[in-house]
């Protein structure tokens, strides 16, 4: 299954600007980002290997153009190409529900639905709620988000006030950055073997990991990830629960919402396992994983 | 340079000059004159033509928003309520209840290969079956394996049978906007918007998009056309990729082919920088039949399918607002651009709040690069109200309204989705005829089927399905209709100077009916028999029903 990532936001939030760094970095997975409109990337002409109608295939993975009616086409395609990716990221358009687009990787079995990162302009975004035609566009792109992305930070008047109204809109914990700079790996997940990319999480961020060798209470862990303090931004598990013990559940969590899904037999040997990524403000409450090998 | 003259029962030339006529002279594929034989006789010699003696002739009628994949979904068995004539000449059955639309699939089945190959039929519409949905259980009857996807006529939302529900995993647990459940929380069968896309595509393959555009499928359409007396037709909202360029160049270059197409580019599609580039490109390939002039702009969804961008006071049951596929920052950009680069802008707009932002978008470009006879039409206004027409009109904006929503929508929008006051005054042809806004009325092809003269009736006599008037003060005479389906729709495509009417130095293009509309009884225009259609002077019966 591939992860399934959606950048939603409103015209002029930075969405292009995200992709961009996401283009640039070296993350050493291989990326199927589909994007409105090529012309507004700053595509490194060296990472480009060939350039067809709708498809760039870029060195560490490949742009599609799905402006207009194609995202469905687009995608469907993707998944029929014989080359593999380890991400696909889709670029909503400015007005669309980045929410109803995640939904597609919920009913299609051959992706995994990632998250949805919403980005808002710090300077732009309550003015814009506030305009009778696109005001419900905002706030619906707003409360579709695993994560927010508050950027333009140094173009902000009162921050404390901007972040208070954002959480009545928001559930979704709030990176904050100007020119979109926060690690791409908070952002994209952990990568397939499920541990943290390595040079572009910042010193600011952290990483744990947990290894429980017997089975783990479901209820416990999952309470434990719902009780997060908000600056775990993601949890990705393979787990052996007690309730279903013969079974590899997988647990996914981005922001505030949490997916399990069960992915074939439990491979005897083999240790529960759990990574966080976050703040490192966080560390002291994530001691407590400790305790759900104890229920 | 031989000259024929047809003999016909009456001419309806829509020329206030000459407004009658029971002859009309055709040379080169043009319209000599009309007239008495006696007044035509001065062009010299001629052959009478009279296999029209009997017979009415109207200016070929001019369908202003249709889609070219009408001739497409007829690859897909029709199972609608409604009967609808194939491009063949073929009138499937309206199918009256479930059971029928199930009895049909089964039948249909039974002809498939037994390769597990999916079954996708089109045009199914609940709405009438007094609230009963279809479930997985009905088409589980039709087959349990291969998939059945059944799309509804809103081409919005979809049926599926278990199989392809399987295939997806989506079970109760499955949390995912657009699948329907019932009460006790099982998902039914029908799934809605992008999730109803989506699995439309991927049960169909991702080849439905090229056949329903291809050339047979363009060719179906124009047939389907010619049948309803139409010359001239819209594909009105293509990306214009180069195959189906090649698919509309390849039909239109043969003689039989029996209409005058015109599409309009998908202006959401590309940048407008390429745009307008591959658009001036694409004009230089016009031919008789084929003319790249047209831009279009989706802003919002439908008013059924609860995605109108509605002003104050929104859905009538308090669904929420509907979304924008283009939004007010974008349609502002898109029309400007276009418009500078001296195009005529067709803008969808369903909801009056988008009928409003488009107008305002008119108001600016016109302020940025101020152009005379612009003619950009908004294409729905189905909502828009008697100052939205006023303004319309002080900005040279023209309205092609969709009259056929009045029959097949006019119960749900009176009950459900706009309320009393606001369905009587939709699609309001009395007031753009007040107001003076150039105006035509439409089908959108294929959500509702391609018949100009069933249009006409519906702006005549505003009757819903159920036989309710929607809105006395909205009506409009026969000869309104009649205007709006041929000399009105020419205007909003900036033809009329070229075709719309029977007048000197015209195209020969004609509907031919054997009846006069304006002798029948109004609340019989739609029953007004097509004879056939004559395009440029070469005459195409239509096959007997």
């Amino acid at each position: 299954m591939i992860p399934f990532t959606v950048i939603g936001g409103f015209l002029g939030a930075g969405k292009t600007t995200l992709l961009n760094r996401l283009l640039a970095g070296g993350t050493g997975r291989r990326f199927a980002v589909l994007v409105n409109d090529f012309g507004a990337l700053d595509i490194d002409g060296a990472l480009i290997a060939a350039h067809g109608g709708d498809t760039i295939s870029l060195a560490n993975g490949c742009l599609c153009c799905t402006i207009g009616d194609s995202l469905v086409t687009t995608l469907l395609a993707l998944l029929e190409r014989p080359e593999r990716f380890d991400h696909i990221v889709v670029e909503a358009s400015g007005v669309a529900d980045p929410g109803r687009i995640a939904d597609i990787a919920v009913i299609e079995p051959r992706l995994m639905r990632d998250g949805v990162i919403v980005v808002v302009d710090a300077a732009e975004v309550r003015m814009r709620a506030a305009d009778r035609r696109v005001g419900d566009t905002v706030t619906r792109q707003l409360a579709a988000a695993d994560l927010l992305l508050l950027n333009k930070l140094d173009l902000a008047q009162d921050l404390p006030t901007l972040r208070h109204w954002l959480s009545t809109h928001s559930s979704a914990p709030i990176l904050e950055a100007a020119r979109a700079e926060v690690p791409i790996d908070l952002l994209f997940g952990l990568d397939r073997h499920g541990a943290p990319g390595g040079s572009d999480t910042a010193n600011a961020f952290k990483s744990w990991s947990y290894e429980w060798p017997e089975p783990v209470a479901r209820s416990v862990l999952l309470a434990m990830l719902r009780d997060a303090p908000a600056g775990v931004l993601r949890a990705k598990g393979i787990l052996r629960f007690a309730d279903t013990v013969d079974r590899r559940s997988v647990v996914h969590m981005v922001g505030r919402r949490i997916d399990v899904d069960e992915q074939g037999p439990w491979i005897e040997g083999q240790a529960s396992r759990l990574v966080l990524l976050g703040t490192r403000a966080v560390l002291d409450w994530a001691q407590r994983g400790n305790t759900c090998r104890d229920v | 340079m031989s000259t024929i003259v047809y003999s016909a029962r009456r001419i309806l030339t829509m020329n206030p000059g000459q407004p009658f006529a029971t002859h009309v002279a055709v040379r080169d594929g043009h319209i000599l004159g009309a007239g008495s034989i006696e007044s035509l006789k001065g062009w010299g010699k001629f052959e009478l033509d009279e296999r029209f003696k009997d017979r009415v002739i109207l200016p070929g009628f001019v369908e202003g928003h249709s889609h070219a994949y009408e001739g497409g979904v007829w690859k897909f068995p029709y199972v609608g309520y409604f009967d609808r004539v194939s491009p063949e000449g073929k009138r499937s059955p309206g199918l009256k209840n479930i059971g029928e639309v199930v009895t049909a699939l089964q039948a249909y089945e039974k002809t498939m290969p037994r390769d597990g190959s999916t079954l996708l039929a089109w045009g199914f519409d609940p709405i009438y079956f007094g609230g009963r949905r279809m479930d997985l259980a009905d088409l589980d009857k039709v087959s349990t394996d291969r998939p059945v996807v059944i799309i509804h006529s809103n081409f919005h939302v979809l049926n599926a049978n278990t199989p392809v529900f399987a295939k997806a995993n989506i079970t109760r647990s499955t949390n995912v906007h657009g699948i329907v459940k019932d009460a006790g929380g099982e998902p039914t069968g029908e799934l809605q918007e992008i999730t109803a896309k989506y699995m439309a595509y991927r049960a169909a393959g991702i080849e439905l998009a090229a056949v329903l555009s291809d050339e047979p499928a363009i060719r179906g359409f124009a047939k389907v056309a010619q049948l309803a007396g139409v010359t001239t037709a819209t594909d009105l909202h293509n990306e214009l990729p180069e195959s189906t360029v090649e698919a509309y160049l390849r039909a239109t270059s043969s003689e039989d082919f029996p209409v005058r197409l015109l599409p309009a580019f998908a202006a959401g599609s590309v940048p407008p920088e390429q745009g307008i580039a591959r658009l001036q490109a694409l004009m230089k390939r016009n031919n008789d039949k084929l003319r790249f002039q047209l831009v279009k702009i989706v802003t919002d969804g439908s008013i059924q399918g609860l995605s109108a961008r509605m002003r104050w006071p929104g859905y009538y049951d308090g669904t929420p607002n509907g979304v924008w596929n283009i939004g007010p920052d974008d349609i502002d950009r898109l029309l400007l651009a276009y418009h500078r680069a001296g195009f005529q802008v067709h803008i969808h707009t369903n909801g009056d709040e988008a009928s409003e932002v488009a107008i305002e978008a008119v108001e600016r470009a016109l302020a940025a690069a101020p152009r005379w006879d612009h003619r950009h039409t908004l294409q729905h206004a189905q909502m828009a109200d008697a100052g939205q027409f006023r303004r319309m009109k002080a900005l040279g904006m023209c309205a092609n309204l969709f009259a056929n929503h009045l029959f097949y929508w006019g119960d749900i929008h009176y009950a459900k989705t706009l309320g009393p006051e606001r369905a009587e005054r939709m699609d309001a042809c009395a007031t753009a005829l007040a107001t003076g806004v150039p105006f035509a009325i439409h089908c959108d092809a294929p959500v509702t089927p391609i018949s100009p003269l069933f249009t006409a009736w519906c702006a005549v006599n505003r009757l819903t399905a159920s036989g309710r008037t929607l809105g006395e003060a909205e009506k409009i005479s026969v000869a309104d209709a009649l205007r709006a389906i041929t000399l009105g729709a020419a205007y909003t495509l900036k033809l009329d100077e070229e075709l719309g009417s029977i007048d000197v130095g015209k195209r020969a293009d004609f509907a031919i009916l054997e009846d006069d509309p304006l002798e029948v009884a109004p609340e019989k225009l739609k029953d007004v028999p097509v004879w056939g259609t004559v395009l440029g002077g070469r005459v195409f019966e239509a096959p007997k029903r």
